[in-house]
């Protein structure tokens, strides 16, 4: 252990004693993680372009069911769940129910944006015009509310209206009927005439376009929160790009090794190869793991949220740099040259960020170039990110992302080893 | 005397991406007592090196095995490779360091450290006289300086036993004369066994006192200097550098059978360097005859009648040169 600790910390002195390392390392990847980071919040397209929401209908009414659709209709950025979730489970369901507990838990971690409950007796209460408590679940600040509670809001504005249109009509026939001094009406008759207003107040503003909708509109820039949304791409974006820039270029070092012959002079030397080998692995997943960190000091910096996992948000960092490094040795024994390998690493970062969403969210390209993009390692990481970033998600939702991470890795892992050129 | 080095059948394969072979090294014995500088003397491609990278655990053998001290290099490789320095014919060295980090590297590997790797640094920089040079990156070295340091790279772990592997190739004479007194030193002083690898026979007859010739990857001969000049007899080496010029069968047959103690006549024709180009590397006519002095001035006479140029001429006593030339039929540098 002692012999590849010493070999890392040799290999990494050279590294930074290097200066035409530092640019590729520091300077470029600090200001285009804040130029791209200001340009995303600028455009508004920072931040998640779907906002998950659970919604929980006690009542299971045909007045519930109506909300619910105008809930839709008022805001399209709104995925329902579990109601509206998709093939690839973006309510992170894991198919499993959704009782209310559950979802309670889930707003409370912020891996929901909010919880909506319409409770029991919510359809006879409005058709009584009795008062009625839906149950709203967020961490965002109630003074500032965002997408979600103003969608609400004007949703329950409409119902409310139906349902005070009955009220209001019954109080003035109440009044209109004392002050002609007419018979009363009462019982059935009455109830019936309310009914009937009520069923088509409730006609009118259906067929009627919903007064208020609400869409991602471009920010005018004044806004701190748009800013931060810039960066929870950018930074996490270009650290994976630059990650990939950094580690890869471990491949004409290595070759430079063999070439310059201190390879050959640390194999007479009495340590194993697979000391060696477990060294200069262990030499650029810490490179990898130090342009990350950097990175992210900048996005923490600016404000940037990183989510309330520190541990699984390690985890990807981690998984995501040792599928780097596994590539890196995977493609060592078949580099000729340095130029060659310069080329390759500049041809792979070039292709795979922007392919896996480093430039910009994945969710905006259409759905095939979304598949496609996921034969880059860097779209795992960058769903994984968003995730803990954007979702507050933890450990456990960012575990099938760090899984094919580490998978790609002992598959590459396994080629280079295999192929590693000692000689 | 103890025996440090000892090889058995020592082979290596490599294969050709055509799907074919070349045996680099075809069955290499070995014997190599404690204390002895022991050269392995060859041309370029003869195999030394391939040789001395299976001895010392970089090259896995395709056949056989060596042991160092009596540690297996395949199945005991780190016993063995504590016995061993290795100073390689390149600059194993990471020109962003000082000679001072370099060393303080190497050492560390061997599992050195505090007072006595500074110690052992200290002295391993005097002993190649760049002790005022130590903090200076190693890119900013001339190449013999350069080799000094690998030669101390070497000696780290104060080994019984060290392979050197051409280390005066590319370095100027002054430079090449410390390295040879070093190696030296290191025999005489300090009681190394030196795996000593040239293509230079001036080095191979200075250090050794045991050579073996490599070409082809054998060892086609092995002994002290004087049981190898002695396989080619008592005979001088008459070598006369010739112009582009090609000569008469008879003219050679006329020489070996005019002139006393000529014995044979080997010609290497003049060499056209490219094919595009018109430029030719002189002929090299070698007669061998006993008392070379005394046949040289008919032999002059002989070619000038056959009207070829002679640009120089050389009179060599018995050297590995010739025990390779007699064995080969070709010229070391060839």
């Amino acid at each position: 252990m002692r012999s590849i600790l010493t070999i890392i910390l040799n290999d990494l002195q050279i590294f930074f004693s290097q200066r035409g390392n530092l640019p590729g390392l520091l300077v470029i990847p600090v200001l285009l993680t804040l130029v791209v980071g200001w340009s995303i919040g600028q455009i508004g397209g920072g931040g998640p372009t779907r906002l998950r929401v659970d919604l929980i209908d006690l009542d299971q009414s045909g007045m519930s069911a109506q909300l619910i659709e105008d809930l839709r209709a008022a805001n399209d950025t709104l995925v329902l769940c579990p109601l509206d979730n998709d093939a690839e489970d973006f309510c992170r369901l894991d198919d499993e129910p959704l009782p209310l507990e559950r979802a309670i838990e889930r707003a409370r971690t912020g891996r929901t944006s909010a919880l909506i409950v319409i409770p029991a007796g919510y359809a006879t209460a409005l058709e009584n015009f009795e008062r009625v408590v839906i149950d709203y679940y967020s961490l965002s600040d109630p003074l500032q509310p965002g997408l979600v509670l103003q969608s609400l809001n004007a949703v329950l504005q409409r119902a409310s209206t139906a349902s005070m249109i009955p009220g209001v009509a019954g109080a003035l026939l109440d009044n209109v009927i004392s002050a002609a001094q007419l018979p009363p009406l009462e019982g059935e008759t009455r109830d019936g005439f309310l009914r009937a207003l009520y069923l088509r107040s409730q006609q009118l503003l259906t067929e009627r376009p919903s007064p208020v909708s609400f869409r991602v509109a471009d920010s005018d820039g004044s806004s701190g929160s748009v800013l931060d949304n810039g960066f929870s791409q950018s930074a996490p974006g270009m650290g994976s790009l630059y990650v990939m820039f950094t580690v890869l270029g471990g491949m004409s070092v290595l070759l430079r090794e063999r070439r310059q012959w201190t390879l050959q002079r640390l194999m007479a030397l009495p340590i194993t190869r697979a000391q060696i080998l477990g060294a200069k692995i262990g030499v650029y997943f810490t490179l990898g793991i130090v342009q990350y960190a950097i990175v992210f000091a900048v996005g923490a910096a600016v404000g940037m949220e990183f989510g309330s996992s520190p541990i699984a948000f390690l985890a990807v960092m981690a998984a995501f740099v040792l599928c780097i490094t596994a590539l890196t040795f995977a493609l060592a024994p078949w580099i000729k040259s340095e130029g060659q390998a310069n080329g390759l690493v500049l041809l792979l970062s070039l292709s795979l960020a922007p392919l896996g969403g480093a430039w910009w969210p994945l969710e905006i390209v259409p759905e095939f170039m979304q598949t496609i993009g996921h034969i880059s390692p860097v779209a795992w990481a960058m769903d994984a990110f968003h995730d803990l970033i954007l979702y507050n998600g933890g450990f456990r939702d960012v575990l099938p992302e760090v899984g094919v991470l580490l998978a790609t890795a002992a598959v590459l892992f396994a080629v280079g080893i295999r192929g590693f050129r000692y000689e | 005397m103890q025996t440090m080095v000892e090889t058995r059948n020592l082979r290596k394969t490599y294969s050709r991406p055509d799907g074919s072979t070349i045996e680099a090294v075809k069955g290499v014995n070995l014997e190599i007592q404690q204390g002895e500088i022991f050269s392995l003397l060859g041309p370029n491609g003869a195999g030394k090196t391939t040789t001395i990278s299976m001895i010392s655990g970089l090259v896995e053998p395709t056949e056989g095995d060596a042991t160092i001290g009596g540690f297996s290099i395949t199945k005991q490789s780190m016993e063995a490779k504590r016995l061993m320095g290795f100073v390689p014919q390149e600059i194993a060295l990471y020109p962003e360091l000082s000679a001072r980090q370099n060393l303080a590297f190497f050492g560390r590997m061997y599992g050195m450290g505090g007072k006595a790797l500074r110690r052992r640094v200290d002295e391993l920089l005097e002993f190649v006289d760049l002790a005022d040079r130590q903090n200076d990156r190693i890119d900013t070295f001339s190449g013999g300086m350069k080799r000094r340091v690998n030669i101390a790279a070497g000696l780290l772990n104060s080994p019984p036993l060290v392979y050197m592997d051409e280390p005066t190739v590319g370095i100027d004479p002054q430079n090449r004369r410390r390295v040879l007194d070093t190696v030296k030193l290191l025999r005489d002083e300090h009681n190394m066994t030196v795996l000593y690898t040239t293509h230079l026979m001036e080095e191979a007859q200075e250090l050794s006192d045991r050579v073996a010739i490599m070409d082809h990857g054998e060892i086609i001969a092995m002994g002290t200097q004087d049981e190898l000049t002695q396989q080619v007899g008592e005979e001088d080496r008459l070598e006369f550098t010739i112009g582009a010029q090609e000569i008469a069968e008879a003219v050679f047959e006329r020489i070996q059978g005019e002139t006393p103690g000529v014995t044979r006549i080997l010609f290497n024709p003049p060499e056209q360097l490219d094919e595009d180009s018109s430029v030719f590397a002189p002929a090299l006519l070698t007669v061998f005859a006993k008392r070379g002095r005394t046949a040289l001035p008919q032999i002059l006479q002989e070619l000038d009648s056959a009207g070829v140029e002679i640009q120089s001429v050389a009179v060599r006593e018995p050297d590995l040169e010739a025990v390779f030339l007699a064995l080969t039929g070709r010229a070391l540098r060839d």
